[in-house]
């Protein structure tokens, strides 16, 4: 055989095997990695067809959903890792996000309308800012996404609790608390210039409050353990650790009870390797996993009920189901990159949970999913604790707080979320809605632009199913 | 659809291969009176495919280039066979086809313009069919070539669809001369050597494309997509990026165009030749994209008069349409105008001492003014040139900052792979075994073989992995 026969032959047979895996194997229909559903294959139509939207979503499905996708990409991780200059010096590095297209901040920008224009365009700036830095090798690796908000973007967040204090009056006690990010306390010097400091924009939002508010400040809290995990390494969100400080700090401002961690059960996830793996697609998270702990209250009992929200692609809620129990803390198996969701399971839920505690105190959270680490440490607080995405709510929010004889309501986002003109509209919206799934309208709603608007400036999967979501939208 | 595609590489090319595979086993039973066997089930296939290739992108537009097929075959026809107007069937049939490259590209183009101008006319808003730029050249180049006498005229429908439409170089070139291809598309052979050959150059093609020129163009539109660069270090960066990523995006394309063509047995023109080695900016366009330029010399250059009258004239014209044939905006006339002034410079000034100075300055002062027609050729918006040639002047912004030093060493040995991927390789690697105390063994054919092999498999795989997800995945000569 010829030596172009014999290259033909192998290569043409390495070809043809690889072929057949990637088109007869069975598809992947979920990332672990990306925590999300892969594409569907698309709908047919003759429209779609003419317009050639069907041959590129055929096109894209098939690359989206290749058999064995993530080793594939864990490979191509890999092969990303070895480029980098490996100096030996304390390893800090950007992943820059990709430009998000101006007509979406206009989009925004135009949707949102009302009375705080120069406020809604200097969020959606935040919108399309982002990238993650990088800092530490091995078990010191950490993802720290970049904060571009200027100091005024968390007014119309404040606005929104100054609103709630107007609206429900001096029965209800109204508290705000703007939850910083990672990147504020662990940020290398070197990379300081690829984020804007966060103590600015909270002060502000701080300032702005009505009298009828109450601010929880969490920065100094956090701040001051900042050599504890606080926060999660490998993952956009805080520890549990980190909540704990926050609700202690907020039962402090709200001036009822609160336990100790001696009151808790710790438990550990082990091996947990959070979204940053994902959204940077570094190995290094990959290789470096860490225990996500949690507590759980033991000298107390307690229980849960959830109404879940169906919600369509454009993220509008379609249905919600009648209500049901279920536990309160979720099981994770050693190694799941859902842990996080340990807590209600979902973003995509009403949970209310009543509890033993004395007083008479009843607290309704309006949260992203920074929040949901939250109320577990409040059962010893609050006769009854409800908690409210900030994104999924389909109830009548004034009549909801009175069916509910709510007596406290917190306001509690991270700062991306804070920042966001959609979280403002979401929480104004929540007063006035009718409290019934609406019909589906022929056009895309102001919603739809929300979640385009929530979905991360890096190219980050704006919808996860195990309910974690994204950056800019928890 | 695209090369660096999935879908194409796992689904099209395999369907295709079988089948192509099957049409020759068809056409040998079919032997030719000169016993020479036929080609027209394989051409027939290769039809077939081309158009769902190109449908699978176009389902609408294919139909225009259909129209344009069935146009020039008929002035072809006409060229042919008119013995006293032959000029003015080529003249109507070269007009048709700017006619539909100027509806289908520049009318917006003009409509904006003159409306800057204050004329308000209307803005048609009419898609970009994809690669309309190549094929409408090469209907020109047909044309040409029959009036001259310089290829016979296509007598069958079929064969000229197949020259037009033929999916490996159908979006983004090479030109391919209709005089270069007119007896393979009745007679060709592909041997072992031709497969072989040209499995290789496709991966190699898909490597440059995939491993390279996608990463690279991740870098650059972090620096050059989002508004004015942050620092110069970060303008250099970007430029440098994209300088890379534009050559090797180019060229791994022709490559695969070339390597898919000789796998079915045609030859097309080398469109690359080391172009970031220039010593001038004459010299680069002898390198770069020579299909294009050899056109323009050939069908505008020349007919214009050449060197042997209003040259000065003739030089302007030709970078005028290189850079307006690049895309339908201010920045490309201005980056055609760039070089054809430089080069009119160079004809009087740099290529009379070119041999008296050192070659490495030749090569910066090349290479820097062929960066900064980058930086023409990118930005589209002029606010944004400007601030970018402001950032990368150092009159702005900081002098580094942290994500473009972030870029370097994270990306540090693909910089260096894509630098050394500029140079003549295989040449260099020749030398060095000649110089080595083992050298003969190296360029024995079982080494130069197993070499081979681990390349392409490397190669493949690298750039599987590297496609599945990916996003960035389009060729930037698509769109021309």
């Amino acid at each position: 055989m010829s030596h172009n026969k014999a290259y033909i032959a192998v290569v043409g047979t390495i070809f043809a095997a690889a072929a057949a895996v990637l088109d007869f194997f069975p598809r992947s229909a979920y990332s672990e990695l990306e925590k999300r559903e892969l594409s569907a294959f698309p709908v047919f139509s003759a429209d779609s067809l003419r317009s050639g939207a069907f041959t590129r979503a055929v096109s894209a499905w098939f690359s989206d959903t290749e058999p064995f996708r993530d080793a594939f990409m864990t490979f191509s991780m890999k092969l990303k890792d070895w480029q980098r200059l490996r100096t030996g010096a304390g390893r800090v590095t950007f992943h820059a996000a990709e430009p998000v297209a101006a007509a979406g901040a206009t989009a925004d920008s135009a949707a949102v309308g009302g009375p705080q224009p120069a406020v809604v365009d200097e969020n959606a700036r935040i919108v399309n800012s982002g990238g993650i830095v990088i800092a530490g090798e091995g078990g010191r690796i950490r993802g720290l996404v970049a904060f571009g908000g200027g100091t005024a973007g968390c007014k119309a967040y404040a606005d929104a609790a100054n609103l709630y204090a107007e609206t429900f009056g001096p029965s209800v006690r109204v508290y705000l608390m703007v939850i910083p990010t990672a990147i504020e306390f662990y940020c290398p010097p070197s990379a300081a210039r690829c984020t804007r400091p966060q103590r600015p924009v909270i002060e502000e939002a701080h300032a702005r409050l009505a009298h009828g508010v109450r601010a929880v400040d969490v920065y100094p809290v956090l701040q001051a353990h900042a050599g504890e995990d606080i926060y999660l390494r490998t993952d956009h969100h805080w520890a549990p650790l980190g909540a704990y400080y926050a609700a202690r700090e907020f039962a402090r401002v709200a001036g009822v009870a609160f336990r100790g961690l001696d009151a808790y059960e710790r438990r550990v996830v082990r091996r947990y390797v959070g979204s940053m793996y994902g959204y940077s697609r570094e190995i290094g998270f990959k290789d470096a996993p860490e225990d996500f702990v949690f507590y759980v209250p033991h000298e107390t009992s307690y229980t849960t009920t959830y109404v879940d929200y169906t919600v369509d692609d454009s993220f509008r809620i379609t249905a919600e189901s009648r209500p049901h129990g279920g536990p309160f803390f979720q099981r994770y198996r050693d190694g799941s990159s859902g842990a996080y969701c340990t807590f209600m399971g979902s973003d995509k839920r009403l949970t209310k949970v009543e509890t033993s505690a004395p007083g008479g105190r009843r607290l309704l959270i309006l949260k992203d999913s920074f929040g949901n680490a939250l109320p577990g440490y409040l059962f010893y607080s609050f006769e009854e604790i409800h908690v409210v995405d900030s994104r999924y709510f389909l109830k009548n929010m004034k009549a909801y707080v009175a069916e509910n004889d709510i007596t406290d309501i917190l306001f509690a986002n991270n700062i991306f979320k804070a920042s966001s003109p959609a979280t403002y509209r979401n929480y104004v919206r929540f007063l006035s809605q009718p409290g019934t799934v609406p019909p589906r309208p022929a056009a895309p709603p102001a919603d739809a632009a929300d979640a385009h608007e929530a979905a991360p400036a890096a190219g980050l999967p704006a919808e996860t199913a195990a309910g974690n979501d994204s950056i800019t939208a928890s | 659809m695209v090369f660096s595609d999935l879908f194409f590489l796992y689904v099209f090319l395999p369907a295709f291969a079988l089948c192509y595979a099957a049409a020759g086993a068809a056409d040998r039973l079919r032997r030719s009176p000169e016993g020479a066997p036929a080609c027209s089930v394989r051409n027939l296939t290769l039809t077939l495919f081309s158009l769902v290739f190109y449908a699978w992108g176009e389902p609408v537009y294919v139909f225009l280039m259909l129209f344009c097929v069935a146009m020039n075959y008929a002035a072809g026809l006409l060229v042919d066979r008119c013995t006293r107007r032959r000029r003015a069937a080529l003249a109507a049939g070269v007009a048709g086809n700017v006619a539909v490259l100027g509806l289908f590209k520049y009318a917006g183009f003009a409509c904006r313009s003159l409306a800057a101008l204050g004329l308000d006319l209307p803005e048609p808003h009419i898609a970009l069919p994809i690669g309309i730029s190549f094929y409408t050249f090469q209907s020109i180049s047909y044309l040409v070539d029959v009036y001259r006498r310089e290829a016979p005229c296509q007598r069958r429908l079929g064969g000229l669809l197949l020259y037009i439409s033929m999916f490996p170089q159908l979006i983004a070139g090479p030109i391919v001369r209709y005089d270069a291809v007119a007896r393979e598309i009745t007679q060709r052979r592909a041997s072992a050597a031709d497969v072989a050959d040209g499995v290789f150059r496709f991966l190699v093609g898909l490597g440059k494309k995939v491993v390279l020129a996608n990463q690279l163009s991740e870098i650059s539109t972090a620096f050059l997509a989002g508004g004015a660069p942050a620092s110069t270090l970060a303008a250099w960066t970007g430029i440098a990026a994209f300088t890379l990523q534009i050559y090797f995006d180019f060229s791994g394309y022709s490559d695969m165009a070339i390597g898919l063509g000789r796998c079915l047995g045609f030859h097309f023109p080398e469109n690359f030749r080391h172009p970031y080695c220039c010593t001038s900016v004459t010299d680069f366009w002898r390198r770069w994209h020579i299909s294009l330029g050899s056109f323009f010399r050939d069908y505008v250059y020349i007919p214009m008069g050449g060197n042997r009258r209003h040259q000065g004239l003739n030089i302007m014209t030709v970078w005028l349409l290189t850079g307006l044939w690049h895309g339908a905006s201010w920045n490309f006339v201005l980056w055609g105008l760039w070089f054809g002034v430089i080069v009119t410079l160079e004809k009087y000034t740099l290529l009379r001492v070119a041999q008296r100075i050192p070659r490495v300055l030749l090569h910066v002062y090349s290479l820097t003014l062929v960066v900064a027609g980058w930086g023409l050729f990118y930005f589209e918006d002029f606010a944004a040139m400007h601030a970018f040639f402001a950032a990368i002047c150092g009159l702005t912004g900081d002098a580094a900052d942290f994500a473009a030093r972030s870029a370097l060493t994270d990306s540090f040995w693909l910089w260096v792979a894509a630098l050394l991927c500029c140079l003549p390789l295989r040449r260099a690697a020749a030398t060095l075994a000649d110089c080595l105390p083992g050298g003969r063994l190296l360029r024995a054919p079982a080494a130069v073989l197993a070499a081979r092999l681990v390349l392409s498999v490397a190669l493949l795989a690298a750039s599987t992995a590297l496609l599945v997800g990916a996003t960035n995945n389009a060729f930037i000569y698509t769109r021309f």
